[in-house]
């Protein structure tokens, strides 16, 4: 398997005692499964920290480590490898599922590059209360105000869907904000494809001002694709009922 | 996760659901967001430029229980207070009152949020001169 990480530190095989690169699974020369080491998903998987990845490549090296890691494999094996064939197995699905997503993948990547999006929101209700002003909204106020307007509006239609009558304009107005704000969520993701590129060149620059540029912009991104979600699953409900 | 009967009370009879004229200058607006969940919270105040006690107070939240009843509950309590002891509302003092699991907390603080905001904005609008137009109300009526 090729190591793609830009980790370089060795560790000693338990067995054989050959150098491998930290992250190996397996021992080069031995082929014995080694230690978990603290790893993130990227580099459990063998591949360097970027956004924009192969899902063909991924999904086959999924399936190549999970036989390979199997407990099955190791039910003849020291109790100390049924142990880390347990805790890679476990550690591949958890990294398979938030890889292959493009959503939990992105998330993932802030996340390792230190940005959580609810503290960010924490900490800054936290500076609001000690010097005593309105907290900075992390969402622009214009979508704000647009997100409300639009939940008014959902809501009335809601109402007047409810109560029964079978208005031809009102289900019109559903269905064009259904179109609407669908197109708004694909647009938000063709938004978020570019920001990978432009965070992965970035990445491949070592350009760390580069990079926070490209994870506020994910921030404010994801921040309003959430509302644009919840909104499509609002409109949906009404449809549906 | 069930939530506690508080929250279900208040989710089921919100206080002061509504709103007020945004242009006039008695009243304070705050508008705000919890991005990790998509729930938006609009409450407003009516202030009593002599006494500067909240005399009124609505909201308006598309959100989940936990934040309807966070705001509902923020309505109640900041009515009959001055704006300076609404200011010490504490999200902290919503997530015992309602019994907010963990999950649950960030809609309290958006209910905290919320007053701070309508607060401030009522501030902006009747600062003259750095002065606080109500005080010098206070002093033209004496």
């Amino acid at each position: 398997m090729t190591v793609l990480t830009e980790q370089s530190e060795k560790t000693q095989c338990w067995f054989c005692g050959s150098e491998n690169a930290a992250e190996a699974q397996f021992c080069e020369a031995c082929g014995k499964l080694q230690p978990s080491a603290p790893l993130d998903y990227f580099q459990f998987f063998g591949l360097p920290r970027r956004l924009q990845l192969d899902r063909v490549a991924l999904e086959k090296q999924f399936y190549r480590l999970s036989r390979k890691l199997h407990p099955d494999v190791y039910a003849r094996a020291s109790a100390q490898e049924q142990q880390w064939s347990l805790e890679k197995s476990s550690l591949l699905n958890d990294a398979w599922r938030t890889l292959r997503d493009p959503l939990a993948r992105t998330e993932y990547v802030l996340e390792l590059e230190d940005i959580r999006l609810e503290e960010q929101s924490r900490d800054a209700t936290d500076a609001a209360a000690a010097s005593g002003t309105a907290k900075e909204q992390i969402v622009p106020p214009d979508l704000l105000e647009e997100v409300f307007e639009l939940n008014m509006q959902l809501e009335e239609m809601r109402m007047a869907h409810a109560s029964g009558e079978n208005d031809p304009e009102l289900q019109g107005n559903l269905e064009a904000a259904k179109q609407n704000f669908n197109a708004q969520l694909i647009a938000a993701e063709q938004q978020l494809q570019a920001l990978w590129s432009e965070w992965d060149e970035a990445a491949d620059a070592n350009n760390p001002a580069a990079k926070q540029t490209a994870q506020q912009k994910m921030v404010d991104l994801l921040n309003r694709r959430s509302y644009i979600r919840n909104l499509v699953r609002d409109v949906q409900e009404v449809l549906g009922s | 996760m069930a939530y506690s009967e508080k929250v279900i009370e208040h989710y089921n009879n919100p206080r002061n659901v509504g709103q007020m004229d945004k242009s006039s200058t008695e009243v304070g607006t705050g508008l705000v967001g919890a991005p990790e969940c998509g729930d938006v919270m609009r409450l407003q105040i009516k202030v009593n430029p002599l006494t500067r006690v909240i005399e009124d107070a609505k909201f308006k939240t598309f959100g989940c229980g936990s934040a309807i009843a966070s705001s509902s509950l923020a309505t109640e309590w900041v009515k009959g207070k001055t704006v300076d002891e609404a200011l010490e509302i504490k999200n902290t003092d919503i997530v015992k009152e309602l019994s907010l699991p963990p999950v649950k907390i960030h809609c309290s603080v958006l209910a905290e949020d919320a007053i701070r905001a309508a607060i401030g904005d009522w501030k902006k609008k009747n600062v003259v001169g750095g002065e606080q137009v109500s005080a010098s109300a206070a002093v033209a009526a004496n």
